[in-house]
């Protein structure tokens, strides 16, 4: 490969979720980097900078993962990181009911938890390029 | 964080004019609003006027006390942070001023830079208050809307098992992939015993509710029930390192309820009581039966709970979200389960504690006494004993 390989950081805090994913994504090629709560993933994605972010909404008995989203877009150098959002709560992104702002809408993609891989790779892959099967 | 969202207010409360224009210039370069006052009672009224993040007082000011403006901030609202100035910075007085609620403290004369970063860190602590007091509320909502709540619960282990499977279909058999794979079905099989958990607690606390399990009395000694139960975690016990003991003086500590659900709620407390116990830790059961009342209390020497979380351990899927206890696996549902199991008998549960020094749960029944038609006590005894029998049959 010549150009360095596309880093995607993952925000959830189930641990079994975050390694099934992440190791599917890095057969695809991708780098990943893993945090279990919000603050953790807010660090990282700041030491890090990744080209796409995954959060899970509900982390900690709370919509933990819109506040980060929140803080995330707040934060200049990562205001233009897409943000994937997964949720096993609602199928769809509404039924969270009215966001008391707008940095709750602030993200690029929902996925209804369980995620299908080869779809959720297709859409990174759209986005951010990458994903080329390493080996 | 360097950028504050919408601009927040500063007030700034000081007789000194170079050090109210100082800080008005240095604070709106930050990006903040600042407004200064020359004394206590006007800055109290921007205080109330303009509902400001973060107040930097003068401790020395004529009028009304630095220390008094101070206390009078909180009134206004506790979670505007205090920041202090004076010219004359002594331990005392240092100290004096946190015990009226200051936050920080900045001695005269200060850089620049000083209080820049005496404000952000002011301003960080303020954002984590209110972000956890938040938090609290959310998580609380959640919970009220119950079937979603449960749902949820029931929702992230299968989730879970469902991503791994999914990922070990499309993964290519790389030897990577091989050495995973007798791990994650490891992982999987345990998911599927957390939601077994989730399922049987959740059936016995709606079982409780609908009054069906409890709907028996008879009349049940408590110090068998203790016994039996620590005799079944000796092992769990052994491996924790945590000692049992049992302080029951009298022969029999006899109740009217229901023994299963009377074996539930002892069997949760003293789980619990070796779960969230440290190693070397030590549990003991004791029992006191006085007129007309059994009590037993089940006592530990471990991590404790905090004071803010009592009123809200017997709540369904409450857990404290500490260090120690996240790394303990529990639903959250067995205090819960425990409290209705003992205000269904009539009795009452309560809690004390010490933060790292232990815990002691309290549980007061009525003594049991025989009711019209059981006077006959020769009858009666040799109920009870036949089904002690049974069970021990069992
Ligand atoms: N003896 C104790 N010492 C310290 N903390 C305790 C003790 N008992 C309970 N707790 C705290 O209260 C919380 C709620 O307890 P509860 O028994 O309801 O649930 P759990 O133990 O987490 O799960 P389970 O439903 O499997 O019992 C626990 O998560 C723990 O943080
Ligand atoms: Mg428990």
């Amino acid at each position: 490969m010549s150009s360095p390989a596309k880093k995607i950081l993952i925000v959830d805090d189930d641990h079994d979720f975050a390694e099934a994913v992440s190791s599917y994504l890095e057969a695809q090629g991708y780098v990943v980097v893993t945090a279990h709560e919000g603050r953790e993933g807010l660090k990282l994605a700041k030491m890090e900078r990744p080209d796409l972010i995954i959060m899970d909404i509900v982390m900690n008995e709370r919509t933990e993962g819109f506040f980060t989203v929140q803080e995330l877009r707040r934060t200049a150098e990562l205001k233009a990181v897409p943000i994937f959002v997964m949720s096993s709560l609602y199928s769809k992104i509404t039924d969270f009911g009215v966001p008391p702002d707008s940095g709750w809408l602030a993200h690029d993609e929902f996925f209804s938890k369980p995620v299908e891989m080869p779809a959720l790779v297709e859409k990174i892959r759209q986005r951010i390029g990458g994903g080329e099967a390493t080996a | 964080m360097s950028e504050p969202a919408e601009r927040e207010t500063i007030v700034v409360i000081d007789d000194d004019y170079a050090i109210r224009l100082s800080c008005r210039k240095i604070l709106s370069k930050m990006g903040f609003r600042a407004e200064t006052f020359e004394d206590g009672a006007q800055g109290l009224e921007g205080v109330a006027r303009l509902k400001p993040g973060l107040a930097v007082v003068d401790l020395k000011m004529p009028g009304i006390s630095g220390m008094e403006v101070i206390a009078r901030v909180h009134e206004i609202d506790p979670e505007i942070v205090v920041v202090v100035i004076t010219g004359y910075p002594t331990i005392d007085t240092a100290v004096a001023a946190m015990k009226c609620g200051a936050y920080d403290f900045l001695p005269k004369p200060f850089s620049p830079d000083e209080l820049r970063l005496i404000v952000n860190r002011g301003l960080e602590r303020r954002r984590l208050a209110i972000e956890s007091r938040r938090a609290e509320v959310e998580r609380a909502l959640l919970k009220r809307r119950f079937v979603t709540f449960v749902s949820h619960q029931l929702q992230t282990p299968l989730v879970a098992i469902h991503q791994y499977l999914s990922v070990l279909k499309n993964l290519d058999d790389t030897d990577d992939a091989a050495a995973k794979r007798q791990q994650w079905f490891d992982r999987c099989l345990a998911r599927t015993g957390e939601m077994q958990t989730i399922i049987k607690d959740w059936l016995t606390l709606s079982r409780i509710e609908g009054d069906r399990l409890s709907r028996q009395r008879v009349k049940v000694d408590l110090k068998r029930i203790v016994t039996d139960i620590l005799a079944t975690y000796e092992e769990m016990a052994r491996r924790n390192t945590v000692s049992l003991e049992v302080r029951m003086p009298e022969d029999a500590y006899l109740v009217r309820g229901d023994r299963n659900c009377l074996i539930v709620l002892f069997d949760n407390l003293i789980v619990n009581a070796i779960k969230y116990n440290k190693p070397g830790g030590k549990v003991t059961v004791s029992g006191e039966a006085r007129e007309g009342e059994v009590e037993i209390s089940v006592t530990d020497t471990g991590v404790g709970i905090p004071e803010k979380y009592r009123q809200l351990l017997f709540d369904e899927f409450f857990r404290v979200e500490d260090e120690g206890s996240k790394k303990t696996a529990g639903t959250g549902l067995g205090l819960a389960i425990s409290k209705r199991i003992v205000s269904e008998m009539g009795g009452s549960i309560e809690v004390e504690s010490q933060v790292n020094a232990g815990s002691t749960f309290r549980v007061r029944l009525l003594a049991f006494r025989a009711q019209a038609g059981e006077e006959d006590n020769n009858r009666s005894a040799n109920e009870f004993t036949s089904e002690e029998d049974t069970d021990r049959g069992r």
